[in-house]
């Protein structure tokens, strides 16, 4: 069986290795640093969990999730909305556009390690 | 005219007409009594006639009863009504004075009564005295009955024409008292016709326009406050419109002031809640970096390098945190008036070529190119803060063109101002957003774009700018990109011999 991808979409480096590191088991990583690589990134990757930050350069992370929610080969690919917008309204409205988790910034290492090892068992 | 001199003047013509009519009621009244008295006095000339016919005829009696007899008794007779006569005759004479036909058959009756007793009567009774016989001789006796017939037949004709003129004047009375009486009536009618018109002016030019008012009131009173009335009739009723409308106005103002006010209330809320959610965004993301390497460094083990970068970036991270906090300190400084300004002339040429350099190395997408004129731009000022506000602008045009391309710089001199604008080929700024992009925390769609940031920048720099003495401004096409420019004045040339290198953050 071969090792889940992780797509992580995050315009911030030093972020983007924190989750990498945090994440330890042998999954595969694509990263993208804005909406429009990530949206390309989604379509020729094919992740099996998506980790998504809202606030990116050249539009919102959600458009990200509504392209991968819209599309039915991808119903089964997991999305962790992250974001610093942690108000209830924005928790909604990742929930709304089809997020299975929400972590909001900062979040625990550990605790994302914990989440994406949850998703990946519970969707097997 | 004004309603006030209306009502007076309408009062007092309608006062003159009753007057008048009442006048000419009057008159017929005293047409109709003079009328009246007129037929009184037939009545008294009628008596006075048979009073003087009475005496004649005792003059008749007693003259020929002593004739026959002789007696004294008849003497006595004769003698009394020849007393009488004057007066009777005089008394008749004054009561028929003013009908001169009259006067003139009393004159001539008086006359023949005279002529009867001086030249018949008294000559009668002297001839008895001489010879009784002469004196009852058919001849003298006809004399008497001749003369006497005249004078009944003159008293006959005036009590006829007295009789006349009393069925001409009770004729004239009854018509006199018919004209009053329709007068009357007419007046009546006409009074009570005046009475009702003055009434309908009234209601027309009083009660009507005090209505109106007062339903304005009712419905300004019921919350439409655009009521308006409309300002015409009378100067009075113009004066009350013209109040109630003046009225209406500066209460319809007074709502939109309130609810203008409430708008700014309102939008400072939202500004506040988009204040918290910047502040938290902005500080959320190095923290998130700060908390997540620290936790993982306590709780696992690294390689000796890797512990190394870790720990770079969270003290990096903590910079960023420290560097916000100056942003939002610097805008509490900038608003205080606080903001310390250099005064030093500085050339502008090396600080755009020095930052354009420091941002292209951290902006691989894009290519910054920067055109100055081949001479010094020397302004007198503040050099890190004029480099802050480059520094500003460039790193917006980095964000807002997240696809690259080309981000032009000139400086130039445009009469005794030097102008340094950035121009990318970016997103552009809408225009409903483009009047309130100077406004701090406000960010327009940037947000919702996906572009971080705490809406301070453009804020802070128009505010050093403008303590420079300058001038800052923008153009923005959406979808085409945008240009922003600030103009600060030159420094004469004399007055700057050789100018401090810029210094650069």
């Amino acid at each position: 069986m071969r090792a889940p991808t992780i797509l992580i979409c995050e315009d911030e480096p030093s972020l983007r290795e924190l989750m990498r590191i945090s994440l330890r088991s042998d999954y595969a990583f694509a990263e993208a640093a804005d909406a429009a690589e990530a949206i390309a990134l989604v379509d020729t990757v094919r992740p099996d969990v998506v980790l998504l930050d809202v606030m990116m350069p050249g539009g919102s992370g959600l458009s990200v999730l509504e392209h991968v929610r819209g599309n039915p080969e991808l119903r089964d690919t997991l999305v962790v909305v992250i974001s610093a917008f942690a108000a209830d309204r924005d928790h909604r409205a990742a929930h709304d556009a089809g997020a299975n988790s929400f972590l909001k910034k900062p979040f625990d290492p550990e605790e994302l390690e914990s989440l994406v090892e949850q998703l990946l068992a519970s969707r097997n | 005219m004004p309603l006030l001199r209306r009502v007076v003047v309408g009062s007092a013509a309608l006062a003159v007409i009753v007057a008048g009519t009442f006048g000419v009621l009057l008159v017929a009244m005293s047409d109709l009594r003079s009328s009246t008295n007129a037929q009184a006095r037939s009545k008294d000339v009628s008596t006075a006639t048979l009073n003087v016919e009475r005496v004649v005829n005792e003059l008749d009696v007693s003259l020929r009863g002593f004739v026959i007899s002789g007696s004294p008794r008849f003497l006595a007779s004769w003698q009394q009504a020849r007393t009488e006569l004057p007066s009777a005759a005089a008394q008749l004479e004054r009561l028929v004075a003013p009908q001169p036909e009259e006067k003139r058959k009393a004159i001539d009756l008086a006359t023949m009564t005279r002529d009867y007793i001086q030249d018949y009567g008294a000559p009668l009774i002297a001839i008895y005295r001489l010879r009784p016989e002469a004196a009852r001789s058919p001849v003298a006796t006809r004399e008497g009955l001749f003369r006497i017939d005249a004078i009944r037949k003159q008293l006959a004709n005036l009590l006829a024409g007295e009789n006349d003129l009393a069925t001409a004047r009770e004729a004239s009375a009854k018509h006199e008292a018919t004209r009053a009486v329709g007068i009357g009536v007419a007046e009546l009618v006409v009074t009570a016709a005046l009475l009702v018109l003055f009434g309908l002016f009234l209601a027309h030019g009083v009660v009507r326009p005090v209505r109106t008012v007062a339903a304005g009131a009712s419905r300004v009173a019921a919350g439409d406050l655009s009521t308006r009335l409309p300002e015409q009739g009378a100067p009075e009723l113009q004066e009350l419109t013209e109040a109630f409308n003046s009225m209406a106005q500066s209460l319809e103002h007074g709502q939109r002031e309130l609810e203008a006010q409430n708008e700014q209330l309102r939008q400072s809320e939202r500004m506040k809640s988009e204040l918290v959610s910047i502040v938290s965004h902005e500080l959320r993301t190095p923290l998130a970096s700060i908390l997540g390497y620290s936790s993982l460094l306590l709780k696992r083990s690294f390689g000796k390098e890797d512990t190394r970068r870790y720990i770079e970036t969270i003290h990096t991270q903590g910079g960023r945190l420290v560097s916000l906090v100056e942003e939002f300190l610097d805008v509490e400084r900038v608003e205080a008036g606080r903001i310390e300004l250099k005064e030093e002339p500085i050339d502008l040429r090396p600080l755009l070529e020095e930052e354009a350099q420091l941002i292209s190395a951290e902006a691989p997408r894009h290519q910054v190119e920067v055109g100055v004129e081949p001479v010094s731009l020397i302004v007198l000022g503040d050099a890190d803060r004029l480099a802050q506000v480059y520094a500003n602008l460039l790193a917006n045009a980095v964000k807002y063109s997240p696809d690259g391309g080309l981000i032009e710089v000139s400086g130039t001199i445009e009469g005794d101002v030097a102008r340094v604008q950035v121009r990318d080929e970016g997103v552009g700024i809408a225009a409903e957003h483009q009047p309130r992009i100077f406004t701090k925390f406000f960010r327009g769609e940037a947000r919702e774009g996906g572009f971080a940031g705490t809406g301070l920048g453009l804020a802070v720099s128009r505010e050093i700018i403008e303590a420079h003495g300058g001038r800052i401004g923008f153009r923005s096409t959406p979808g085409t990109g945008s240009a922003f420019w600030f103009e600060l004045p030159l420094l004469p040339n004399d007055k700057a011999p050789k100018p401090a290198p810029a210094r650069v953050a």
